[in-house]
């Protein structure tokens, strides 16, 4: 289990010609992702929500909060350490065009953290092939096709496959996917979330999903838990399947109207609304979301909101005026 | 969940055993004559370096009747001014030179390579510190250098010209492949590989080393031409003092003691040297364009 | 059938695709890219085309611009543009003149189709004076009027450089760049593709209003049917380099003929309704060159494959009213 208090980020300015504020990009978030679990986070590019998956599987620090990794205090230890207990959070990256090293085949890939982890717990020479074997059927990939292959001769879906095959090697608690299909083609989208799934269903592996798709965040847990993000702060957060029948922030409401709508198949929800503005970050003392927000009130240009619980204790958000609206679409007769 | 399985299943053992790299690079070269041709001009020349001197005693013959003979029979390309066989002084001088001139490569490309690699990946104190050094290699002007250096050092040994011209010529390669780390470093696989946990060298010499494996082969290639100009520049100068017989030698005597550039007699003797190198040089680039093939995956099978 | 049936003016432009074979030559041999494509696109429709990466959407595309680059090359086949003929028959200034007039073409989001070296408006400057235009100050009026239009503050655009604006920005500026001079038929490839869903949401909205202002023949081209179910009219289904299944988006959504468009439909993951009717559409993407050369295409990733889909090519029969489907099942039935 991973609780996380508090968390903040900020990157330091930048300074000469081309000068750079120092930008905080995590301002105090609070979650838990507990044993074969399935967190998402939601948000637009540029919330945050893809530097707290970095802290999460060690490739950022945090400058204030604490993270409890199994009960232990990570914020104590050093960093060295800190990295060391993270290796079992695994990183999914958004490119795996890129998460792939061209030089290299598929089994050297999979090899160089298998000999590590030979080494580590003495195991025979054999070991490492027939475990590489091992990760990439799980992934559901032919050990004897893509073995000896080069990234390149792989599509897309394979390579995300792989790249979660290469995650698997060091047997991870949590598996972090970061935008994790959206390079993919969609046909292919589907199986790497059923993937997942699987993963996380027969071996107990937790799953943080931070994406924009809430869509495919449903289909990977919708017995998990949502955290809207905006700008660094969570805005909304509830169980998925709450958050998507009854979302109460403005903001959450505009992210569940963007996702399109199947004409023919769906009926658009009554109240749905896209913001047309930009994603802006701008110092305020009020709400931030109040600038594209269309229900805004004075109140909400002043003061903060706080999170707080709407109507269920696991249902938290933080806005001023919270108003269930019906924003998702309803699916049509006959094609559920 | 088997969705994307492939129709074709091959034999597991084939699947791991990669052709070998000799085997891959023969079919690079074989796919085109230029490359074919660079090779056997190379091998060639490696052939020459390596057998020459033992075809020739070791104090070639003189022959007072033919100074700066034309090429004949007896004599192909001709003699020098104490009636040697240029041939004999061509073959038993490629040594020297070729030799030289790999070691000079090999340093270039050793310290280049490995002081690019970790400065680029480490950035930081370790950076500062590597780049101040190779900004200071930078300045050293290489030629003055060799010249002082010559009057101290004994260049009989082309393992100590090697080295000279190495040492001062890796500073140019080792901020190439900075860069080219400083980029990589930052690709998804790096850092896949450190969320993996695994040390910095395999990082370093595993994943991001093969990836500018092309650019350094084709340094090697290169410098290898580039050494062989730089000693031989330096023979023909007549800045380092003659302790052997070699292509640079020749081309000094030729000039300044056989008088070539002013008359025909010892055009020969100037000639042969210098069309040897040409030649190495023709070889060596037309050899170079295999070297993206052979250590590029995505080029070598389409 | 379609939502703005206007009669038809001089300046609207459909385009007729007639038998269009394009092909690629590559180290493995020369293969199709397109193959006998026979297509009409309507004028003052939206009209999606989908496929998965290798399908040939953004090669059909580019020939209807006559802008295939070697080493593709226009094997055969015609391209009937209103009022101005077969495209595939011009060449140089006239080309260069057509597509300038006819097309706006909207490159991916992800790729960075601006000069990072110069700012927007000075590029805009080059696009006018390539195009002809003596009045620059004009066209910039326009073109900031135009990105005021798509919420965009037109000043700072303008006078922005690329890497100054975000994701979502740079593909509202390649909209301006592509509407500002009067074209008359806008590609979009992979509008929305690196955007996230809110700015996705938002450019899919400019892109209707300003079509249905200006009576544009739009094509959208996409691998995500949320995108093409937004937008389209009209839905152009393809796979490697064929056209299987082509017709109104309704109905083609609701009643799909072709086992492809069935499965890619099926394959979007929704925000409603029972999570288990999404099933991953088996197999990979078309690879050209292992597509088998005879008998249908898609045989090897198909539920319903028989024996006659190994040996025979499906034809073209008619489906959704006035669209079409190729499959040797529809026949059947």
């Amino acid at each position: 289990m991973i609780e996380a208090r508090n968390l903040v980020k900020t990157f330091p300015a930048r300074g000469g010609l081309l000068a750079q504020k120092a930008v905080q990009a995590v301002k105090g978030v609070s979650f838990v992702i507990p044993d074969g679990g399935a967190v998402a986070f939601i948000g637009e590019s540029g919330c945050g929500k893809t530097t707290i998956g970095r802290i999460l599987s060690g490739f950022e620090t945090y400058d204030s909060g604490e993270i409890y990794y199994n009960g232990e205090d990570l914020s104590a230890l050093p960093p060295r350490t800190r990295q060391e207990r993270l290796r079992k959070v695994q990183l999914i990256q958004q490119d795996p065009y890129a998460a792939l090293n061209p030089a290299r085949t598929i089994y050297q890939s999979l090899a160089a953290p298998l000999s590590w982890e030979a080494k580590r717990r003495h195991k025979e020479k054999g070991w490492i092939e027939r475990r590489a074997r091992e990760v990439l059927e799980l992934v559901g990939l032919n050990p004897d096709v893509v073995l000896g292959k080069y990234p390149h001769m792989l599509s897309g879906g394979q390579r995300q496959r792989i790249v979660i095959a290469r995650a698997l090697t060091v047997e991870p608690d949590v598996l972090v996917a970061d935008e994790a299909i959206s390079m993919i083609d969609v046909s292919l989208r589907l199986g790497i979330l059923t993937l997942l799934q699987t993963l996380r269903r027969d071996y107990g592996i937790a799953l943080l999903f931070i994406t924009h798709d809430i869509a495919a965040a449903r289909y990977i847990g919708h017995d998990g838990r949502m955290y809207v993000i905006y700008q660094g702060e969570i805005v909304e957060e509830a169980s998925t399947d709450e958050l998507i029948r009854s979302p109460v922030h403005p903001y959450s409401q505009a992210l569940l109207s963007a996702v399109p709508v199947l004409r023919g198949l769906e009926r658009p929800g009554q109240d749905r609304y896209i913001p047309l503005g930009e994603f802006s970050v701008t110092e305020t003392s009020g709400c931030r979301f109040a600038p594209r927000c269309r229900f805004a009130h004075d109140l909400c240009q002043k003061e903060k909101p706080p999170l707080i619980p709407w109507e269920q204790e696991d249902h938290r958000h933080a806005c001023h005026f919270p108003t269930p609206r019906r924003v998702v679409a309803e699916p049509l007769e006959g094609h559920s | 969940m088997i969705a994307e399985q492939l129709p074709q299943p091959t034999t597991s053992a084939a699947t791991l055993r990669r052709p070998s790299f000799l085997s891959i690079a023969w079919r690079v070269i074989s796919a085109r004559p230029s490359r074919m041709l660079g090779l056997a001009i190379i091998v060639f020349f490696a052939l020459m370096a390596i057998v020459g001197p033992f075809l020739y005693p070791h104090n070639l013959p003189i022959n007072p009747n033919a100074i700066y003979a034309p090429p004949s029979l007896r004599y192909p390309l001709g003699t020098d001014f104490e009636g040697t066989s240029n041939l004999a002084l061509i073959v038993t001088g490629a040594r020297y030179v070729l030799f030289a001139a790999l070691m000079a490569a090999l340093f270039t490309v050793f310290f280049g390579t490995s002081i690019g690699l970790v400065s680029g990946y480490f950035l930081g104190p370790t950076d500062t510190i590597l780049m101040r050094i190779t900004d200071f290699i930078l300045t050293i002007p290489g030629f003055p250098l060799l010249v002082v250096l010559s009057t101290v050092w004994n260049f009989g040994q082309p393992i100590a010209m090697g080295f000279v011209l190495g040492i001062t010529g890796w500073g140019g390669l080792a901020r190439a492949v900075r860069s080219q780390t400083l980029s990589l470093r930052e690709r998804g696989f790096v850092e896949a590989a450190r969320g993996l946990g695994l040390p910095w060298w395999h990082i370093v010499f595993q994943e991001i080393l093969p990836n500018i494996g092309p650019y350094i082969a084709m340094n090697l290639l290169v410098s290898i031409t580039g050494g062989i100009y730089a000693e031989v520049g330096l023979f023909y100068l007549g800045v380092v003092p003659f302790h052997v017989n070699n292509w640079g030698v020749m081309l000094n005597l030729a000039v300044f003691t056989g008088g070539a550039l002013q008359s025909p007699q010892a055009l020969p003797y100037l000639l042969s040297p210098l069309v040897c190198i040409l030649l190495l040089t023709l070889g060596v680039v037309l050899f170079l364009d295999a070297m993206d093939e052979m250590f590029n995956p995505r080029l070598r099978e389409g | 059938m379609s939502l703005y049936d206007l009669a038809p003016t001089a300046e609207d432009a459909g385009i007729h695709i007639q038998n269009l074979t394009v092909s690629y030559d590559t180290d493995r041999g020369r293969f199709n890219a397109l193959k006998n494509v026979t297509l009409d696109i309507r004028p003052r429709h939206i009209t999606g085309f989908i496929g998965e990466s290798g399908s040939g959407k953004t090669t059909l595309a580019m020939a209807m611009m006559n802008a295939i680059q070697p080493p593709g090359r226009i094997d055969g086949g015609a391209i009937l543009l209103d009022g101005a003929g077969d495209v595939l028959q011009l060449r140089g200034e006239p080309l260069r003149r057509l597509r300038g007039r006819y097309f706006g073409f909207v490159f991916q989001a992800s790729s960075n189709s601006l000069n990072p070296l110069k700012r927007v408006g000075a590029q805009l400057m080059d696009l006018g004076r390539s195009h002809g235009i003596s009045d620059l100050r004009g066209l910039l009026r326009e073109a900031k009027a135009l990105a005021e239009r798509i919420g965009l503050d037109g000043d700072r655009v303008l006078t922005s450089y690329q890497h100054e604006l975000s994701g979502g920005m740079r593909q509202r500026v390649g909209l301006v760049f592509a509407l500002v001079l009067k074209a008359r038929i806008l590609i979009l490839d992979e509008p929305t593709t690196a955007l996230d869903m809110l700015t996705q949401q938002a450019v899919l909205e400019i892109v209707r209003s300003i079509h249905q202002e200006q009576g544009l023949t739009t094509i959208v081209i996409t691998h995500d049917m949320g995108v093409v179910a937004e937008m389209a009219d009209r839905v152009v289904v393809m796979y490697a380099g064929r056209v299987v299944e082509e017709g109104p988006t309704f109905s083609l959504l609701t009643n799909p003929q072709h086992p492809y468009t069935q499965g890619l439909i099926r394959a979007i993951p929704r925000i409603t309704g029972n999570l288990d009717d999404a099933k991953p559409l088996p197999g990979s993407p078309p690879d050209l060159a292992t597509i088998p050369t005879k008998g249908c295409v898609f045989r090897e990733r198909c539920y319903a494959r028989t024996s006659v889909c190994d040996t025979v090519d499906p034809v073209p029969t008619s489906a959704h009213g006035d669209g079409l489907v190729m499959c040797h099942g529809v026949d059947a039935s």
